[in-house]
């Protein structure tokens, strides 16, 4: 089911945290919120899910306006980041409950907690009480109770942010498989960026209450609006070279380095300051702008070695290559940035 | 290692001083003094051996002695040399003294056999005289103090009483005045109706206050307060501990203005035409209902802080997932608040149940048992039994008897409460290695 927010605003007292956020999640879409602590993402979930009252604007789940009602009339499922599992109740009982409490007939009960378990994998686990189970089994039960009665949507409050890092890749893939096989409409909150981009069809970017972005994961990478969203997307992340326009090309601050701009830039005005991102991916021995600096440092993971690359200005490069024995700490490299690649941002940090 | 045990015990003596002290030996001493039959007659060292009319009737009652009883109830008349100066001090002539002389050391039971000796007498007395000598050589038994057992059997052979090794032992028993070892305590207890309609009173008491407040209303209290805004919830809590925090003495006394005959109630229903009366005092029914009253208040201050910090220790997110899972506020707490309560309302009522067993202070300043022992609990009853009461003999052997119950039953429950906590699982292990 569609979700709407319409100009939708929240404050907690005299601190505003969003004004005028409107954004809409397609039916059947994952839609992920994503932002640093205290972005307003987690505000905004809770908004949709009523926990919190609205403080303007409306709310729409497909055409019902859902703004005044409470959470317990809207159809939301949410799994937190806690679980909020209920201890004393087993997981059969805790999956029952949102059926339990709206008197549906035992039987009926049983056969959807089944139903919903099987889901999830968690068959074996219905007798057992949370503090038996281990995070990604409380993280599937958490899933299933969100579930369990066919919500219009489904929200995810940092879902995986307890999780250890073999179960938190498992359980990414796991959330989506659910997701598309229920084609239940959600959004995930996360602050984690590699989470959105696997997990969602679109990621919304979330910065001080505004959404700074809206595009597909793919998108969002490639071409991203701002320096906090290029800063945002990519592990390990976009390294930036600020200097100044000079002459139709870029002057490193405190150096004598001087690149040329990316073709298809426009030109802006002399003297202007601007800010160069170069990913780790796009700065190696194949590109087109050679820029001369020292090894400082070599990070080895696995397949891939990362090189650190201090410039003459003492800012610094990052280069993912394959593993290769040529290069230790301290040698002089003149390696290149891939031109088409390299993103140059204004000084209010807007991609030119 | 042998250093630091005994460095342990060092530590811990103090502990173990005091725990002697006052926990063990009143205990101790409560059993001890419950075995012996002392009161304010007795008093609480030794006694004398004195016969008077209320040993004679134990003699006669208890000790299945009547006979001896009404002999012993009968002066005797004894010739003897105290007799003999009384008489000379009396103005009685020297010829009539020498004659009686003859007589000395004669027992005669009764006054006529003595009176007739006299009358025979050479002088001739006049029966004015006669009875006036007679008088002077009246030994009774009766209302003479003896300090020993001794003392006494040798006054009664001196009286010529013969008795029976049995009938010795029942008058030494029945005219000693100070305290005995006895088992009867438990066996009036037993036999008293009135300890029965104590008990029943107790446990209704105890029961109605614990599960209508000390429990019940306390969680009322700790759950509105806590759906309710940080300070409005705040405020109410604080005015609930009002009643703990007021000295008992004026607590009550509020409540008495409350209900007396010109108090609120008696004022306010008089605009309706309702006579004024003491509705405290007025009904049995009206007792039960303000003792409960009196002493819920109290107790629910105990219990609404204890489980208000047990709600606010259940996450938050709890509250949130219930509501989005469509839970009502009244299904939030049937089945997420309550079943997380368990251990808090075992604890507040093992703990409650205690100490409304032991005590009796409100009911004492308020009702005071009354009317007509209506509101008279076990502890109340062990107080007026022991310490105070309306007759003035303070029993404090059948008081401390009371009060054992008491102790023991404390004692069984505390045992079971332990064990349904499972104490041990609650003690950390020391962090100290031994």
């Amino acid at each position: 089911m569609r979700i709407l927010l319409d100009k939708f605003s929240k404050s907690f007292g005299t601190t505003k945290v969003i004004e005028d956020l409107t954004l809409e999640v397609a039916d059947g879409e994952m839609l992920a919120l994503l932002g640093p602590s205290g972005c307003g993402k987690s505000t905004t979930l809770f908004a949709i899910c009523g926990i919190h009252k609205v403080t303007g604007g409306r709310i729409l789940f497909g055409d019902r306006d859902v703004t005044d009602l409470p959470s317990q009339a809207r159809s939301v499922g949410v799994v937190f980041q806690s679980y909020a599992l209920y201890p004393h109740m087993t997981v059969a009982e805790n999956i029952a409950f949102p059926l339990q409490v709206k008197k549906v007939a035992p039987d009926q009960i049983k056969r959807e907690v089944d139903a919903i378990a099987a889901l999830v994998h968690i068959e074996n686990l219905l007798g057992r009480r949370p503090a038996e189970l281990s995070g990604g089994q409380q993280q599937r039960v958490a899933l299933a109770r969100a579930l369990v009665r066919k919500p219009d949507v489904l929200l995810l409050d940092e879902p995986l942010a307890n999780l250890d890092a073999k179960l938190r890749l498992e359980m990414r893939s796991e959330i989506r498989r659910i997701q598309l096989e229920t084609g239940i409409t959600a959004i995930l909150v996360t602050h984690d960026q590699v989470e959105a981009m696997s997990m969602c069809d679109r990621i919304a970017i979330m910065n001080a209450g505004e959404i700074v972005q809206l595009a597909t994961p793919t998108e969002m990478y490639h071409n991203p609006r701002t320096a906090f969203v290029a800063g945002f997307l990519g592990n390990p992340p976009i390294a930036f070279l600020r200097g100044t326009a000079r002459d139709g090309g870029f002057a490193l601050d405190n150096s004598d380095i001087r690149l040329p701009l990316p073709v298809g830039t426009l030109s802006p005005a002399d003297g202007s300051k601007l800010t160069l991102g170069i990913r780790p991916e796009d700065f190696g021995p194949l590109g087109d702008i050679a820029i001369p600096g020292k090894v400082s440092f070599v990070e080895t993971q696995g397949r891939e070695n990362l090189y650190d690359v201090r410039l003459a200005d003492g800012s610094v490069l990052r280069s993912i290559q394959p593993v290769r024995g040529d290069i230790a700490v301290g040698n002089e490299v003149a390696w290149s940035a891939s031109g088409a690649k390299v993103m140059v941002f204004g000084e209010n940090g807007a991609r030119i | 290692m042998n250093s630091s045990r005994s460095l342990g015990l060092m530590l811990l003596t103090p502990a173990i001083v005091l725990v002697v002290l006052f926990f063990l030996v009143p205990v101790a001493l409560t059993a001890v003094f419950s075995f012996t039959n002392m009161s304010t007659a007795t008093g609480i060292t030794g006694g004398a051996y004195q016969i008077g009319p209320s040993s004679l009737q134990r003699l006669g009652d208890k000790y299945g002695f009547p006979e001896l009883a009404e002999r012993l109830s009968q002066p005797s008349y004894v010739i003897d040399e105290r007799g003999l100066v009384a008489l000379d001090a009396a103005g009685v002539d020297a010829s009539t003294i020498t004659e009686m002389r003859t007589h000395l050391g004669e027992v005669f039971p009764t006054r006529r056999e003595a009176e007739r000796m006299i009358k025979g007498l050479s002088a001739r007395p006049s029966t004015r005289e006669v009875k006036q000598i007679s008088e002077q050589f009246n030994r009774s038994l009766l209302d003479t103090r003896y300090e020993s057992e001794g003392d006494l059997l040798a006054g009664l052979d001196a009286l010529g009483v013969e008795v029976t090794p049995a009938e010795r032992d029942a008058v030494a028993a029945s005219s000693y005045s100070g305290w005995t070892w006895t088992t009867d305590n438990f066996r009036r207890m037993v036999s008293t109706p009135d300890t029965l309609r104590t008990l029943i009173n107790t446990v209704f008491y105890v029961a109605i206050v614990l599960v209508l407040f000390n429990t019940g209303y306390a969680m009322f209290l700790a759950i509105t307060t806590y759906y309710m805004p940080e300070t409005t919830g705040g405020i109410f809590r604080s005015i609930w501990l009002l009643p703990r925090i007021t000295p008992p003495v004026i607590y009550v006394l509020m409540w008495k203005w409350l209900a007396w005959d010109t108090g609120f109630i008696s004022m306010f229903l008089g605009q309706f035409g309702v006579a004024p009366k003491n509705w405290m005092l007025d009904s049995s029914t009206n007792a039960w209902v303000f003792v409960i009253l009196i002493n819920g208040f109290v107790g629910a201050s105990m219990g609404m802080p204890v489980f208000s910090s047990a709600l606010r220790a259940i996450p938050k997110s709890q509250f949130y997932a219930s509501e989005v899972d469509g839970a009502s506020r009244w299904q939030q707490i049937r089945y997420i608040i309550l079943p997380q309560m368990r251990w808090p309302i075992l604890f507040v009522t093992c703990y409650q149940t205690l100490s409304l067993l032991a005590s009796f202070d409100l009911i004492l300043l308020s009702t005071e048992g009354g009317p007509g022992g209506a509101t008279e609990v076990w502890s109340l009853m062990t107080y007026h039994t022991a310490l105070n009461n309306y007759a003035g003999n303070l029993e404090y052997g059948y008081g401390t008897a009371l009060s054992l119950v008491l102790v023991v039953i404390g004692v069984t429950l505390s045992l079971i409460y332990l064990r349904v906590f499972n104490y041990n699982a609650l003690v950390a292990k020391p962090l100290i290695e031994q």
